[in-house]
């Protein structure tokens, strides 16, 4: 019994369950991230979407929650945060029942980098995919500045978990606590002579309604933009001579994978197209000249219609000669693109399911095993 | 003097017994129509052998990319091909798809663009209508 007494309830369940769900959701984002491929992209936009409500709640439960949750008990000021830093620099830092300044520094910055991580996703996601709530009010171009910006915060992310880790265990070597048990029982041991502290119970209702009301009006800003169209991807009937002519060759390549200036020039050197005869009647290449040139890709604002206009100046209109479309597959052994289910390099849609729409989204990929 | 003689012999036998029976099994007004037309301005009746040795040759002056009627359609007309961009071509032998060779435009269209592939030049109503004699029978 005695063991009880200097024994203290730090973290409450709902902390506790944030924390390690956080862990999870993070690892998830920055692995399906950096290392798989594109495919599961599906996987990391939902770990994104669970990130950010996880932080909502978070930051909700730094009002409501149990003493230490709450984000006053670790607003430290920087002069308590600097005295903590030299404690620790001599190796004898003081004994803090809840955040220490350091740790609670760190949630501060890892909130911050992770709110702006999902942010600039949301952005990449409505930019350049031309999906999420974003996607009709966010251009291709401020979507491919953002992946930038999102790549760049998710490296520091990754330092900064680092930190926290290396942090968590010299805290743990000079204070001889299990911070680590800590967080998974949620109680912490009081040092002989220090009197508990009066801690305050949550707030579970104010909690949950204040959340209700949070989801209720972001939940209805975010229903008006997703009921926006997609910016960037335009009406476009069939031509039925295109559907027919060129689809008897090949995949019918969706008009916006192509500038203009190539489609033009393909249609010109039909006689000798890829090293085939492929002429056509006048009037017939006429009116599918005329529809590749008002459906090009100067027409769309998608990742495909912004990729593919950087075409090959050796073969203008021959989509995997681009430095693109090579470097996009360079990963995918030759031995794949000779599968039953794939044929060859110039069977988009073998893979990407998607291919007759001109998406090519991510989680659209999937690859024969045959 | 001989050899052309047995040619000729060969040729009207083919018509005679291998065109006229297949004929029967697959006809179609509007790809008679169309051979006939070719027949016109022809030297010679013609021959489903002579087709088929157009089909299966590798007469060189085309694109490197297509050396023979074979690299796309395949060595059977009776199995589908692939073009070189993966796309499946139906078999050409007419017992095989009906529709085959019935639309003027379509057959002047493949003709003019595949024999300048593989031959480098346009086939002549003589070789078109052996090749299409050939696809009838089979």
């Amino acid at each position: 019994m005695s063991n009880h007494e200097n024994k203290i309830k730090v973290w409450d369940i709902p902390t506790r369950v944030f924390h390690w769900s956080l862990v999870i959701l993070v690892a998830t984002g920055l692995i399906t991230g950096f290392v798989s491929p594109e495919w599961w992209m599906g996987i990391h936009i939902w770990a994104g979407y669970g990130t950010v409500l996880l932080i909502i709640f978070r930051l909700v439960w730094g009002i409501f929650g149990s003493e230490f949750s709450r984000i006053e008990t670790f607003a430290f000021t920087p002069r308590e945060v600097i005295a903590h830093m030299r404690e620790l620099l001599f190796l004898r830092p003081l004994h803090y029942i809840g955040h220490n300044p350091a740790g609670a520094m760190m949630i501060f910055a890892l909130i911050f980098f992770l709110f702006s991580i999902t942010i600039t996703g949301l952005l990449v996601l409505g930019g350049e995919e031309n999906q999420g709530p974003l996607a009709g009010v966010t251009s291709y171009q401020v979507g491919d500045i953002a992946a930038d910006i999102h790549e760049v915060l998710a490296l520091i992310l990754v330092v900064l978990i680092g930190l926290h880790v290396v942090g968590v265990i010299v805290e743990m070597r000079l204070t001889r606590e299990n911070l680590v048990k800590s967080m998974f029982d949620g109680y912490k041991i009081i040092p002989e002579g220090k009197t508990p502290p009066v801690t305050r119970p949550s707030r579970p209702i104010a909690a949950a309604a204040f959340l209700l009301a949070f989801a209720a009006i972001s939940g209805s800003v975010l229903w008006v933009f997703s009921t926006m169209p997609p910016s960037g991807i335009i009406q476009m009937a069939e031509n039925k001579d295109y559907t027919t002519e060129c689809g008897d060759c090949h995949e019918v390549y969706h008009p916006s994978l192509l500038p203009k200036v190539s489609w033009a020039k393909l249609m010109t050197g039909l006689e000798n197209h890829l090293g085939e005869d492929a002429s056509l009647d006048r009037d017939v290449a006429a009116s599918i000249a005329a529809y590749l040139d008002t459906h090009a890709a100067e027409a769309w604002d998608t990742e495909a219609s912004n990729r593919f206009s950087r075409i090959s100046l050796d073969v203008p209109y021959q989509i995997t000669a681009t430095a693109y479309w090579k470097r996009k597959h360079s990963g995918i052994s030759a031995d794949v693109f000779k599968r039953k289910g794939v044929g060859n390099r110039a069977r988009c849609a073998s893979c990407h399911r998607d291919a007759a729409t001109g998406h090519f989204d991510d989680q659209n990929i999937k690859i024969p095993k045959q | 003097m001989k050899t052309l003689h047995r040619t000729i012999v060969i040729a009207t036998a083919a018509i005679l017994f291998g065109g006229a029976s297949s004929s029967i099994a697959v006809a179609n007004p509007a790809r008679d129509d169309i051979i006939k037309s070719f027949a016109t301005q022809a030297e010679m009746p013609f021959s489903a052998e002579r087709g088929k040795a157009l089909f299966e040759a590798k007469p060189g002056g085309g694109k490197p990319e297509t050396p023979s009627c074979t690299t796309c359609h395949g060595t059977s007309p009776l199995k589908a091909g692939q073009t070189r961009a993966g796309k499946l071509i139906e078999p050409m032998a007419v017992s095989k798809t009906s529709g085959r060779f019935t639309e003027l435009k379509k057959v002047r269209k493949w003709f003019r663009r595949n024999c300048k592939s593989v031959m480098g030049r346009e086939c002549t109503p003589q070789e078109k209508g052996d090749f299409l004699t050939y696809m009838s029978s089979k």
